[in-house]
């Protein structure tokens, strides 16, 4: 699950190679909602910030 | 600024991101400092900003691109943010290798700084945007090498993480990889 990010923006790069720009840019957008998914699910650990 | 100059920043640019993405393999593959998740989301980040560089090359510059960089630097900002947070209090551990005194997270934290200003920069000079002739398909050997080493980075990582997570989320810690 952690590698679909990177999958996903690799597979843009090679929309991107063929001149396929919307595909590549809506390869883009599903890693990045991907990317803050992710970022929300490792995100839940209390910050140990109390003085 | 003409638009081959545009090219030509963006492709120096791309070539940084190479860099920062190759200094992560070379820390975890020659000092065995397995990244984290945190570390791996911040890595996606540099490609989620690289990639707006590299659409500038292939296509041309557009607004578009530059702002996928941006909200592609500000995804791993706040990433990288959120991970210095984890460490801010003295006391409270750090993760992995320092370099110069800083760790990592926060060298990247610096670097998705300066690419949203760098952007920002590039975005002030409107006469990249006003070139009506098609953009040439042929990309030089600087662009070309920039991109090809983007996606051999990018392809790297999804190698690389299926490794360390398999196929779910990552250890907190790794500690080694999952296939050996």
């Amino acid at each position: 699950m952690m590698s679909l990010p990177f999958l996903l923006f690799a597979c843009g790069l090679g929309a991107a190679w063929l001149r396929q720009r919307g595909a590549a840019m809506g390869f883009w957008v599903a890693g990045l909602v991907v990317l803050l998914v992710l970022f929300r699910v490792h995100m839940s650990d209390v910050l140990n910030i109390a003085l | 600024m003409p638009g081959d100059l545009s090219r030509l920043l963006n492709a120096l640019g791309l070539i940084l991101v190479d860099a920062v993405l190759a200094l992560a393999f070379v820390d975890q593959l020659w000092f065995r400092d397995l990244p984290c998740p945190l570390c791996i989301l911040q890595r996606a980040g540099f490609i989620a900003a690289g990639f707006g560089l590299a659409l500038n090359m292939i296509f041309g510059p557009r607004p578009s691109h530059y702002g996928m960089t941006i909200l592609g630097a500000a995804t791993g900002a706040a990433i990288s943010i959120r991970q210095i947070l984890l460490h801010i209090v003295p006391g409270s551990g750090s993760y992995g290798n320092d370099i110069l005194g800083l760790h990592l997270y926060t060298w990247a934290f610096i670097a998705f700084a300066l690419m949203i200003i760098g952007s920002a920069l590039l975005l002030l000079d409107d006469r990249q945007f006003a070139r009506t002739e098609p953009w040439s398909s042929n990309l030089n050997v600087l662009p070309l090498t920039a991109f090809m080493v983007f996606v051999v980075l990018a392809v790297g990582n999804v190698i690389s993480t299926l490794l360390i997570c398999g196929g779910s989320l990552c250890p907190d810690a790794p500690t080694g990889y999952l296939v050996p």
